[in-house]
C-alpha cells in the first residue's frame, strides 16, 4: 500500500525528516509515536503533499510514485489526511464542501455521483453512528467548532470518503475521553483487510481504543525502534528518553 | 473632447427655467472638466482618463432615436412590476400585480414641459462641487418620477430595467430617477442594467429617493454580466422617522462603475443598511462610495462590503459615516473585507469616521489580503482542484454579504446571478 524509502524532508534550511523507512501493507494499523518536534507532523504533511518541503527519497503509493501526485490526486485515488488542526473556512458550508469532495472522488472512482437527497441519508446514517451532531454539518466549516467537534467532523469526513489509506494526524490532542471514543469508533468501524491506517500520536491514551498492529518510535527525524502494540505501553511507563537510553 | 451643447439645446426646448439651470450648469461642467483623481472624491476613479483612454469622440445621446428594447432581456420566472428604460429614457411600465391607483409614475421628458410637476423635483437641480452633477443637470434627458401612496405595499418587487442598446454607442446618457415612499408604504426595488453586445456607452444618473415616516425601501443594483459599459451613478436619499433604507449592489458586470450613496438620516428611528459585493477581473473597475449621515438621535447604520479582484482588475470602497452633534445614541458600524487574487489585482478601502456627538456606538473595519493557502490546501487534500478549492472559498467569503439579503426571492436571484458569473471565471 505505502513504501517510504529513505526519505528526508527539509523546511527553512532545517532536516526534519532524515533517511525515514517505514511500509505499511494493506489492511495494516502503524502507530507512530514520538517527542514534541521528532517530525511526526512533517511526516503528514508531505505525504498528503503540504507544499514548502525540499524532499529526497521515494514514496510509493499502490506502486506509484506518489511524490508526483497532485495533491487533490491523492485525495481521490484514497488517501485520506485528518488533520491536526482542521482549517476554519468562513462562508463554506459543511454539507456543500462535504458533497462536493464526496462528488469528486466517487467520479474519480468511477461511481455515480450522489444527489443531495442520496447525499443527506448517507451523511444522517453515518453521523448517526458516530454519535455526532448533524446540526454542525449546516454550520460553516470548522467555523466556531470547539476542538472536539472539529476531529469529530475530520472522523465523519473519513467514514463518508472510504479512503484506502488513512493518515490522523494527532487525532487524539485535545479530545476528551467521550470524543476520543468516538474518533476511536469511527477508525474501528473502517478497519478492514484492504484499508490500512497510519496513526500519528503524542501519548499511547488512544492506542488503548485503537490496537495498532505496529508501533514505530519516531526521535529526531528517524524511526528507532518498532513493536508491537506493547511498545506504547513500555513508552508510557519509561518515556522516549527511556527508549533513548535503552539503544 | 467635445460635447456639442447648443446642437442639445436646440431638440431639447423645455420650461424656461430648466432651460436656465442647463446652461448654468454646462457652463459650470465646461470650467471644470471631467473629475480627475486630483480632487479627493475621485482619488481612485480617474474618470478623465478613464474617458479619455477608452472614448475617441464621445457624444451627448440625442433623444429622439427611438427604438424598441429585447423582451427576451427580462427576468424570467421571477415575478415582478417593472419599468423599462432603453437608453436612459422612460419606455414603459407595467404594475400588474399592484392596485395602480396608489401609483403615480411620469417620464421626465414630459415633467420637463409642465409648471407644475417640475416644481417638485426643482429643488434637486442644486449646485455641487462634483462635475458629474452639473454635467447631468446639463443634459438631463429622461428618467422617471415614480411616488406611492401612504400605506401601500408593494406585492412583487419592481425592475427597473436599464437597457442600453446600438444608439447609446460611444454616447454619454444623463438622466435621473424620483421615487417618493409615502408614509407606511413599501416597496422591493431592483435596478437591473444590461446592454447589448459591444456597445460602449457612458451612464451618468441621479436617484432621488424619499422614504417618508414607517416607509420601507429595499433596493438591489444589479450588475451582472460583463459587459463595455462606463457608469457612475449618484443617488441620494432622504430617510423620516422610522423608515428603513436598505441597498445590496451586486457589482460584477461593467467596465466601470462608480456608486455613490448618500443617505441621510433625518428623524428619529430612521435606519440605513447599505452592503454589497464586488467580483472582477479582466481590468474592471469598480467604486463604492458610501456616506452615512446621521442627523439625528436614535438612528441606525450598517455597510458590509466584500471584495475579490482576479486579473488587473481594482475596486474601491470609501465609507464615510458622519454623525451630526444632536444625532446621540447613534449606532453605526461598517466592514470592508477584500480578496486580492492576483499579483496585478487592487483594492483600495478609506474608512471614514467624523463623530460630533458623545453618546454613539460606531466603529469600522478594513481588511484585504490574499486568499488563505491552508484553506486552499484542506479543500484540495479532500480531492478538490485548485479552482474548485479557490471558488468555494471565494464564494463563501462574498457569501458573507448575500447572506444579508432579507428578501429572500431577490436573494435567490442575486445567489442565481453570481453562481453563473462565478462558474464562468477561471480562478
Amino acid at each position: 500500500m505505502l513504501e517510504i524509502n529513505n526519505l528526508s524532508a527539509t523546511i527553512d534550511g532545517k532536516k526534519i525528516l532524515k533517511n525515514f523507512d517505514l511500509e505499511i501493507k494493506p489492511g495494516e494499523v502503524h502507530a507512530i509515536m514520538g517527542p514534541n518536534g521528532s517530525g511526526k507532523s512533517t511526516l503528514a504533511n508531505v505525504l498528503s503533499g503540504r507544499k514548502g518541503y525540499e524532499i529526497d527519497g521515494k514514496v510509493y503509493y499502490e506502486g506509484k510514485d506518489l511524490l508526483e501526485i497532485p495533491i487533490e490526486e491523492r485525495a481521490q485515488k484514497g488517501i485520506f489526511l485528518a488533520f491536526q488542526y482542521p482549517t476554519e473556512i468562513p462562508g463554506v458550508n459543511t454539507n456543500n464542501f462535504l458533497k462536493t469532495s464526496l462528488n469528486t472522488v466517487r467520479k474519480f472512482r468511477g461511481l455515480k455521483e450522489l444527489d443531495s437527497l442520496e447525499f443527506l441519508k448517507l451523511v444522517k446514517e453515518k453521523s448517526k453512528n458516530l454519535k455526532i451532531q448533524e446540526k454542525i454539518l449546516s454550520r460553516q466549516l470548522n467555523v466556531g467548532f470547539s476542538g472536539g467537534e472539529k476531529k469529530k467532523n475530520e472522523i465523519l469526513q473519513m467514514t463518508i470518503l472510504e479512503p484506502k489509506l488513512v493518515i490522523l494526524d494527532e487525532t487524539d490532542s485535545g479530545l476528551d475521553i467521550d470524543a476520543l471514543r468516538i474518533v476511536s469508533d469511527g477508525v474501528n468501524s473502517l478497519r478492514n483487510k484492504n484499508r490500512s491506517f497510519l496513526i500519528i500520536t503524542h501519548y499511547q491514551r488512544l492506542l488503548d481504543y485503537i490496537k495498532p498492529d505496529f508501533v514505530h518510535v519516531l526521535v529526531n527525524g528517524k524511526i528507532v525502534k518498532t513493536g508491537s502494540s506493547d511498545l506504547a505501553q513500555e513508552l508510557e511507563k519509561d518515556g522516549y528518553e527511556g527508549v533513548e537510553a535503552a539503544r | 473632447m467635445n460635447l456639442n451643447f447648443e446642437d442639445f439645446q436646440k431638440s431639447n426646448v423645455n420650461l424656461k427655467e430648466l432651460n436656465n439651470i442647463r446652461v448654468k450648469n454646462f457652463k459650470k461642467f465646461a470650467t471644470q472638466g471631467f473629475p480627475t483623481k486630483k480632487q479627493e472624491h475621485w482619488k481612485y476613479t480617474d474618470l478623465k482618463n478613464i474617458i479619455y483612454n477608452n472614448f475617441k469622440n464621445l457624444q451627448i445621446f440625442k433623444n429622439e432615436e427611438i427604438s424598441k428594447y429585447d423582451k427576451k432581456l427580462l427576468i424570467k420566472d421571477f415575478e415582478h412590476n417593472k419599468i423599462i428604460l432603453l437608453n436612459g429614457r422612460f419606455i414603459e411600465s407595467d404594475f400588474s400585480f399592484e392596485d395602480k391607483k396608489k401609483i403615480t409614475i411620469k417620464s421626465l421628458k414630459n415633467a420637463f414641459n409642465d409648471k407644475k410637476d417640475f416644481e417638485k423635483i426643482k429643488e434637486y437641480f442644486t449646485d455641487d462641487q462634483n462635475s458629474m452633477i452639473s454635467l447631468n443637470h446639463a443634459l438631463v434627458s429622461d428618467g422617471i418620477i415614480l411616488e406611492i401612496d401612504e400605506n401601500y405595499s408593494f406585492t412583487e418587487p419592481l425592475i427597473i430595467y436599464n437597457f442600453f442598446d446600438k444608439a447609446s454607442d460611444n454616447k454619454i446618457i444623463n438622466n435621473k430617477v424620483f421615487i417618493t415612499l409615502g408614509n407606511k408604504s413599501r416597496l422591493s426595488l431592483v435596478d437591473f442594467y444590461k446592454c447589448e453586445n459591444n456597445i460602449k456607452y457612458f451612464n451618468n444618473t441621479i436617484h432621488n429617493y424619499t422614504i417618508n415616516k414607517n416607509a420601507i425601501l429595499k433596493k438591489f443594483n444589479i450588475n451582472a454580466t460583463l459587459d463595455n459599459s462606463y457608469n457612475y451613478n449618484s443617488t441620494k436619499v432622504k430617510s423620516y422617522s422610522d423608515s428603513i433604507f436598505e441597498n445590496f449592489l451586486l457589482s460584477l458586470g461593467p467596465n466601470l462603475i462608480k456608486n455613490e450613496i448618500h443617505c441621510n438620516l433625518l428623524e428619529n428611528y430612521s435606519s440605513c443598511f447599505i452592503n454589497g459585493v464586488m467580483f472582477l477581473n479582466g481590468d474592471q473597475h469598480h467604486e463604492l462610495k458610501t456616506n452615512v449621515n446621521h442627523k439625528y438621535e436614535n438612528c441606525k447604520s450598517s455597510q458590509i462590503i466584500k471584495s475579490a479582484l482576479l486579473d488587473e482588475s481594482s475596486g474601491t470602497y470609501q465609507g464615510k459615516i458622519y454623525v451630526d452633534k444632536s444625532a446621540q445614541k447613534t449606532n453605526g458600524y461598517q466592514l470592508s473585507k477584500a480578496l486580492i487574487l492576483s499579483e496585478k489585482s487592487e483594492f483600495n478601502s478609506k474608512p471614514e469616521l467624523e463623530i460630533y456627538a458623545d453618546d454613539v456606538k460606531c466603529s469600522h473595519g478594513s481588511t484585504t489580503g490574499n486568499i488563505d493557502e491552508n484553506s486552499v490546501f484542506y479543500l484540495m487534500s479532500r480531492g478538490l482542484s485548485k479552482d474548485k478549492a479557490n471558488k468555494m472559498i471565494v464564494e463563501g467569503f462574498l457569501n458573507e454579504a448575500i447572506e444579508t439579503i432579507t428578501e429572500p426571492n431577490i436573494k435567490l436571484l442575486i445567489t442565481r446571478l453570481f453562481n453563473e458569473r462565478i462558474s464562468e471565471t477561471k480562478l
